[in-house]
């Protein structure tokens, strides 16, 4: 049974995973939130699908003897269509466009010059399987360098910017999922790649102000959407809202040269010298200045500022801490000389009482479950009396630090955003 | 509806998408018959195979059997189970009713669960809150 709103995603996930004719009942849509008296209501009336009596449909859906589709077995292949795809130049525009080939914004033509310019950027075989990518909880697509390729042209990626491309969709992470709460992705670019395809890591650098900034994180989506068949909504992409960061995703080239700490893949035990690209999942990005104690004089603390922005995130995801230079030279002036101290003030200071954090949806989602199976620090957290203070993440690895920006003002940014990978990008040059 | 990208009541059929990928891109051109016409590479990856399930035999009745109520977790789905395994009791009090909630986050499986349906149970009913 589920609700009428999810209707396209649960007969397409079913007949996806082989019962194209599973017996699915629906309810009227939302369940959640509703009294004892306005679900007895749903129960006793129609299947807002069928309009049949929702409980007939469910006592039929047992007791009916199977039909001979519904005993059927076997293996069946599935198209995406022919190899290529001949028309003119407007025309193919719009063809993709009309397939859910792009991201609704035009697009370079993967045309057999194109991609093949693009494989010269790797020295990779064009056929060889470069990974897997699930749009959620549909079963994994696989894709070579070649198909690779098509998505980078598309996003308008240069030859030599295809390893970065190549790296991430290596990682099998879509920038599209099919949750319902519209989420955000991020990655951060370390190494001397930064500089030899020029991106932007200075004034402006989450903006739309550098060609490998803007191709690369474009390029994410496009293959989440075509590699992976993410992002068609109602059937791979669940998302209320949406997320506008889905463009281009977030896409960070760390400042390296103007840190005082060393560099984030330094940290996840790169070395200096080596060029790596690290993926981050959540919910978003938010500005600094709204938090307290923000202004611009000598007595700004942005650690008392980080946490207070980082007590309006979900701790179920992570927070990424996004520091112009000129905020992690204060900080570490301030004291912090490394990183991993100013991660042990902000986890033992942001906090939350146990009602505050019970109350929270996230936490009935996914961690009462993991309180119920004796899992930490969940089940403590639990236990505690409602005016308990516990800290609101809950481990001091669910922060990291990042440094980026042109240092024309102190401002940080804050994502509730956790880690998920870091990958060699010189792997597939 | 199965007809979004990836699979259709063809597709299932065991065809292939070729014809109606075709139709969309030989619609007539804007541009003068002079245009050029170039080929574009087929962006999208590859899907796996799709094995068939055979759905598991009928009961008949549900008359003397016992029924489980898996709850995934997601919000109200619960809620709304409480209101059927009511509606049983009402309705047809010769079955048996079991409400579970699934151990662990809604995407994580739980074999124990599914080991003790098969063993205890004759049918199931999930449902998805939301």
């Amino acid at each position: 049974m589920i609700t009428k709103a999810f209707k396209d995603l649960a007969i397409l996930n079913a007949a996806k995973r082989g019962m194209p004719h599973e017996r699915i009942c629906f309810t009227p849509h939302p369940v959640w939130g509703k009294t004892p008296e306005e679900l007895r209501v749903y129960v006793d009336g129609p299947d807002p699908v069928s309009g049949k009596p929702l409980m007939k449909e469910v006592t039929d859906a047992l007791t009916v003897p199977l039909s001979d589709d519904e005993k059927k077995s076997g293996t069946v292949n599935v198209s995406v269509g022919p190899p290529t795809f001949t028309d003119t130049a407007d025309n193919l525009q719009e063809f993709y466009l009309n397939n859910g080939y792009t991201d609704f914004l035009p697009i370079i033509l993967p045309t057999q010059e194109k991609v093949e310019a693009m494989l010269k950027g790797t020295s990779h075989k064009p056929d060889e399987v470069v990974g897997k990518m699930a749009a959620g909880a549909y079963p994994a697509w696989s894709y070579t360098v070649r198909q690779v390729a098509a998505s980078a042209v598309m996003a308008g990626c240069r030859p030599e910017y295809f390893p970065i491309v190549l790296a991430i969709a290596s990682s099998g992470v879509a920038s599209l999922f099919s949750s319902t709460n519209s989420f955000a992705f991020a990655m951060i670019i370390n190494g001397p790649i930064r500089d030899k395809l020029e991106f932007n890591y200075g004034i402006g650098a989450l903006g739309p102000f550098a060609q490998a900034n803007a191709t690369i994180g474009r390029a994410w989506t496009l293959l989440s959407k075509n590699l992976g068949n993410g992002g068609i909504p109602g059937d791979t992409y669940l998302g209320s809202l949406g997320n506008n960061l889905n463009y281009n995703n977030v896409v960070i080239a760390e400042n390296e040269e103007a840190s005082p700490w060393p560099p984030f893949h330094v940290q996840r035990g790169f070395k200096k010298e080596e060029n790596v690209v690290s993926l981050f999942r959540g919910l978003g990005v938010v500005p600094g200045q709204v938090a307290r104690g923000s202004s611009a004089n000598e007595n700004v603390q942005f650690d008392y500022q980080l946490s207070d922005l980082f007590s309006t995130f979900t701790g179920f995801f992570g927070a990424l801490i996004i520091a112009d230079p000129l905020v992690a030279v204060r900080l570490k002036e301030q004291g912090y000389d490394t990183k991993e101290k100013l991660i042990a003030w902000l986890y033992k200071n942001t906090t939350q009482t146990v009602k505050d954090y019970k109350s929270r949806n996230y936490s009935y989602l996914f961690e009462y479950p993991q309180a119920l199976q004796g899992r930490e620090p969940f089940a403590t957290w639990y236990k505690l009396p409602d005016d308990a203070v516990i800290p609101h993440f809950p481990r001091p690895e669910s922060f990291n630090i990042v440094v980026t920006g042109g240092q024309t003002n102190a401002y940080p940014q804050a994502g509730n955003l956790s880690y998920g990978v870091s990958i060699s990008i010189d792997k597939w040059m | 509806m199965l007809s979004l990208l990836g699979l259709s009541p063809a597709l299932l059929a065991g065809a292939t998408a070729e014809a109606q990928q075709k139709k969309i891109s030989s619609k007539p051109a804007k541009a003068s018959a002079a245009e050029p016409r170039i080929e574009g590479l087929n962006p999208k990856g590859t899907p796996p195979p799709i094995q068939l399930i055979p759905m598991a035999p009928r009961l008949g009745s549900l008359d003397g059997k016992t029924v489980y109520l898996v709850d995934t977790g997601f919000e109200g789905g619960g809620f709304l189970l409480n209101q059927i395994q009511l509606w049983f009791n009402r309705n047809m009090p010769s079955v048996t009713v079991v409400f579970k909630r699934k151990a662990g986050p809604y995407a994580e499986d739980d074999p124990a669960l599914w080991k003790e349906i098969k063993e205890k149970g004759h049918a199931a009913i999930m449902a998805i809150g939301h």
